[in-house]
């Protein structure tokens, strides 16, 4: 079975350009805007890894992380950002990875990559 | 940060309106005065008490009582309210609020978080504990006290090694470790600890992400002892009182006792120490005082305690606890007894082993205490019979 990646991006662009290079790479992919709708996805479409933006109109990456590790423990996260000054927040140790944004997603890829392969996934 | 959620359930109807951190105790005082003052005499000027359930009555105290510190010098006691910002629930357990309230932490980046109760009455230099921590190059020290092994149930049991490392920890076990030396004694966690900052947020982080009760006690000490230098710290080393005096007033007859104790010709709890000064709130009342001296009607009060704005007007008290503004009219007799703020005793009522909660007026003639059955039908009565009359009730 496919596994399935919730992207949480608020640029729409972004948002199309990660699904179409991770569904090419075989995955299937949910697409959330902001960090409210990120958390709804988490429920109705029980991803197997999560890559969240972290600031995002409505509800930010931050405290939405903070609620999807509250809700489902084990889903992995990717904390997917242009700025590297959100790992000073304690919060960002809740993600499993910290990637820095780039129009190259080798990076994002392997992350993804080494979390569903540990196992870690439904 | 205080841990000030705690219900209390065991001593209702005392809680009914309040957390237990807010039960008024020793006439003057609210439990988690006795925590609060801990830190300003130990030096500790960054206070956050965390609130939930019933928290209407410790939010105020806190802000009319504790707004003391100065802010300009970055000093604040500030309550915080469960805000729900990570999860919609009430806090699951102590780790729990401590992880829900990471922001908070975050806004202060210390490098050393003191984790307390705001359920106890003792006094305790906490600058001692961080001196040990600090000292022995900890990532935790859980502050522990020596209880009889009969109580093992209630505690969580720390077990050491002759340098005071932790190498057990049960929780409220039925068999518990014993202290070397010491097979009638324990080691008892008092729910103090301190924590580098750093390791705390990722302990609590892998907590949270794992299936567990979030909790202190039950995972993230246990997990700790495993892979992290972890210390107990002996209470007798940071005892204020030298005398091991430490309370959790859990229950409404241990509640009563450590009351009563506090008429005693010494008390094991000294309110009076100028060193160690216990703050509260309170509003400015008149001074207490006396009235009537005449034949069959004197106003007297004997070994007890009496807060300012109390009259005691031609009736007779005996070693009883008085908070402010409670009034007794002619011939009543109250004795052992705790009376809350503004309880008003009528004329030839009799009150004896009963704890009146707030703004309870008592009818002329009224007895409470001396049938016990008959009370029991109207208030709470305690096993070994204490009688609770609940604040406000209407009699």
């Amino acid at each position: 079975m496919k596994k399935k990646i919730l992207v949480v991006e608020d640029e729409e662009g972004l948002r199309l350009l990660y699904k179409e290079e991770l569904e090419a790479e075989g995955y299937e992919v949910l697409t959330a805007g902001n960090g409210r709708e990120a958390i709804q996805q988490l429920e109705t479409g029980r991803p197997d890894l999560v890559i969240l933006d972290i600031v995002m109109p409505v509800m930010d990456g931050m405290e939405a992380l903070g609620r999807i590790v509250g809700k489902e423990r084990k889903v992995p996260v990717i904390l997917n950002t242009s700025y590297s000054r959100y790992q000073e927040d304690f919060m960002s140790w809740a993600a499993d990875a910290y990637v820095t944004k780039s129009a190259d997603l080798t990076e994002l890829k392997k992350k993804i990559g080494e979390l569903l392969g540990k196992g870690k996934a439904r | 940060m205080i841990l000030a959620g705690g219900r209390g359930e065991r001593l209702y109807p005392l809680t009914r309106d309040r957390a237990k951190p807010s039960v008024p105790f020793g006439a003057i005082y609210r439990i988690i005065d006795f925590t609060l003052s801990n830190c300003l005499n130990s030096d500790i000027r960054r206070i956050y008490a965390l609130t939930q359930y019933k928290s209407i009555s410790l939010n105020r105290h806190i802000q009319l009582g504790w707004n003391i510190l100065s802010a300009p010098l970055g000093e604040f006691i500030e309550a915080v309210p469960a805000q729900q910002r990570i999860d919609e629930h009430w806090y699951q357990g102590t780790a729990d609020a401590i992880f829900q309230n990471i922001y908070t932490l975050q806004e202060e980046r210390p490098d050393l978080v003191l984790i307390l109760s705001g359920d106890h009455i003792y006094k305790m230099d906490y600058r001692k504990m961080i001196a040990f921590h600090l000292e022995r190059g900890a990532d935790l020290t859980v502050a522990a006290i020596r209880m009889d092994r009969n109580l093992s149930r209630e505690f969580g049991v720390v077990e050491v090694d002759g340098d005071w490392r932790m190498i057990g920890f049960q929780e409220k076990p039925e068999e518990p470790r014993t202290i070397r030396g010491d097979s009638e004694g324990i080691l008892a966690s008092m729910g103090i600890y301190v924590f580098n900052t750093e390791l705390l947020v990722r302990r609590l982080i892998e907590d949270a992400r794992s299936d567990s009760s979030h909790d202190f006690g039950k995972d993230i000490i246990p997990v700790m002892i495993g892979k992290d230098q972890v210390f107990a710290f002996d209470f007798r080393q940071g005892d204020c009182e030298d005398t091991g005096y430490w309370r959790d007033v859990g229950t409404i007859d241990a509640y009563y006792e450590a009351n009563m104790d506090l008429i005693s010709v010494t008390p094991q709890l000294n309110l009076y120490d100028p060193q160690w000064p216990i703050l509260t709130y309170q509003l400015p009342c008149p001074p207490a005082k006396t009235v009537w001296i005449e034949e069959g009607r004197v106003g007297a009060a004997l070994n007890s305690i009496i807060s300012n704005g109390c009259i005691i007007s031609g009736g007779n008290v005996k070693r009883s606890i008085l908070s402010p503004r409670v009034t007794i009219h002619s011939f009543a007799e109250v004795e052992d007894s705790i009376l809350l703020e503004r309880v008003d005793v009528g004329r030839n009522a009799r009150i004896k082993r009963t704890i009146i909660d707030k703004e309870v007026q008592i009818p002329p003639g009224t007895e409470i205490g001396y049938h016990l059955d008959e009370d029991a039908k109207r208030f709470t009565v305690t096993a070994s019979g204490i009688v609770v009359v609940p604040k406000g009730m209407k009699l």
